[in-house]
């Protein structure tokens, strides 16, 4: 899907040119599945990645994956090499399948948005601000301290996994980044812009607005390539 | 998750309520130690936060206003979306204590229907409660808060009263509308600065709780009630309350 090519691009420049770690997706091997609605206590938590005012960035983007498999890269320290607070990012890349329509339909690109919200690996607690595209995660000291403790491979696979379940996907990347040294405002600014395109996505999908001379969406279909062209082709114009 | 038990104070204004909440949060944190406690301020006069010595940074009408904002600059709408912008928000409200933590409802200051936004609200909270052995709502004055069924499940209403008839009749009036509105397993009632010659019929009485120079001292002193003496006529009520509640201990609950 072109529309995040560009954002995307951005990203990729951003991260380091080789992972700490790049393990393809095995489904044997994602995290132990949390209570949903269970929440970690201060008194739980060895360390809270991204909160406590510390930079984060979250966000899921449709673009091409030309590995042609799923797989979670790591970009720092994994979970059980963190013993305090830190800044966090974290990155879903989803590949959608050719000719399944799923391009041009802003409610099953939404539903796979959500993926990540509702994500519960046991002693991973993820919150997430669609708003301001934040992604907190208070991680439970147990689950750091075992024979095999949690990694982000594990919760990468989970990830994937659920995004694998929606029919339209055909491969899913996730992306975390702990590295202290990283350009974590930067990576805000892309998120925050991911946003923009979903929402541009969805709101162009709802207009019945032809010209674009007066269409309020011009200034961001200006800015995205791809975006006009999404809503003409809905319109039946190309 | 544990099988959470809900206490709800309610009753007419400056009767003690808070005081009552305070005081059956330090006893339950004191006596299960091992045990989870949700301390809900749900008085826009936010005592509890004082009678408890702690002081939330963020209040659930703050969550509500920053999510009505953004809803309005229609920066998010889909209830997965709202979901997850409220649970964001609400940890960010919790203060812990040891095995208190403590979540402020705040003072609604905007105009405005923010049902939707309300609701999320309320759901997340509902959610949030389940993580807790016991939770204690020290509520607003009057009957408001359970017409509006802020309050809708509820283990023990614990409705609280002045020795006054009109305390008596907020009482009343409380237990009619909450035997309509809100799902509760008990009530009891708490006399508080009752004169020594007091005397009730009320069926479900609790604890009959005299004046209390120690509760008053620790109030003049701006002491949270974990200063309290354990020889004031309050905790010694409220705990002789709690007793009862939980069928721990039936001793006399006169104070």
């Amino acid at each position: 899907m072109q529309l995040y090519d560009d954002v995307y691009s951005q990203i990729k420049q951003l991260l380091p040119v080789e992972a700490s770690v790049r393990s393809p997706y095995r489904s044997d091997m994602c995290a132990p599945e949390g209570e949903k609605d269970r929440i970690l206590f201060g008194s739980e938590t060895a360390y809270e990645l991204g909160g406590g005012g510390r930079q984060s960035a979250s966000a899921v983007l449709f673009a091409d994956i030309p590995e042609k498999q799923s797989e979670t890269l790591l970009f720092g320290p994994d979970l059980d090499e963190i013993s305090r607070d830190q800044p966090f990012g974290h990155v879903s890349v989803v590949r959608l399948k050719d000719g399944s329509g799923a391009q041009y339909s802003s409610e099953t690109l939404k539903t796979i948005g959500f993926t990540v919200f509702r994500l519960y690996p046991e002693g991973y607690h993820i919150r997430i601000s669609p708003v301001s595209c934040k992604e907190q995660v208070r991680v439970a000291s147990s689950a750091i301290k075992k024979d095999r403790p949690l990694s982000f491979i594990n919760v990468g696979n989970s990830l994937i996994r659920e995004f694998l379940k929606h029919p339209e996907v055909e491969y899913a990347k996730t992306l975390f980044i702990t590295d202290r040294d990283f350009d974590y405002r930067s990576l805000s600014a892309a998120a925050l812009k991911v946003k923009k395109i979903t929402d541009a996505v969805q709101s162009a999908m709802q207009l019945d607005e032809l010209d674009c001379a007066s269409c309020r969406m011009k200034p961001i279909c200006d800015e995205i390539d791809g975006l006009r062209d999404m809503h003409l082709r809905k319109e039946g114009k190309i | 998750m544990p099988d959470t038990k809900t206490f709800t104070f309610a009753g007419k204004g400056g009767v003690g309520k808070t005081s009552l909440s305070a005081a059956f949060i330090r006893i339950l944190s004191e006596r299960f130690p091992e045990k989870r406690i949700l301390a809900v301020d749900a008085d826009p006069a936010v005592g509890l936060s004082v009678a408890l010595d702690v002081q939330p940074s963020m209040t659930i009408d703050d969550v509500r206003l920053r999510i009505a904002e953004s809803i309005e600059k229609g920066e998010t709408s889909a209830a997965a979306q709202l979901l997850s912008e409220a649970r964001f928000h609400l940890m960010d409200c919790i203060v812990e204590r040891g095995n208190i933590s403590f979540l402020a409802i705040g003072r609604p200051e905007a105009a405005g229907c923010y049902c939707k936004v309300n609701a999320y609200l309320k759901q997340i909270i509902e959610t949030l409660s389940g993580n807790f052995d016991f939770v204690v709502i020290d509520g607003e004055a009057g009957i408001e808060q359970i017409n509006r069924r802020v309050m809708e499940n509820v283990t023990y209403l614990v409705l609280v009263t002045d020795p006054s008839k009109k305390g008596f009749q907020v009482v009343q009036t409380i237990r009619q509308v909450a035997q309509r509105l809100v799902s509760c397993e008990e009530t009891g009632v708490i006399v508080n600065r009752a004169p020594e010659s007091f005397t009730t019929d009320v069926p479900d009485l609790l604890a009959v709780i005299g004046e209390d120079r120690f509760q008053s001292k620790n109030d003049m002193d701006g002491e949270s009630v974990f200063s309290l003496s354990d020889a004031s006529p309050l905790f010694l009520g409220a705990k002789s309350a709690l007793e009862k509640l939980l069928g721990e201990d039936t001793e006399n609950a006169a104070v």
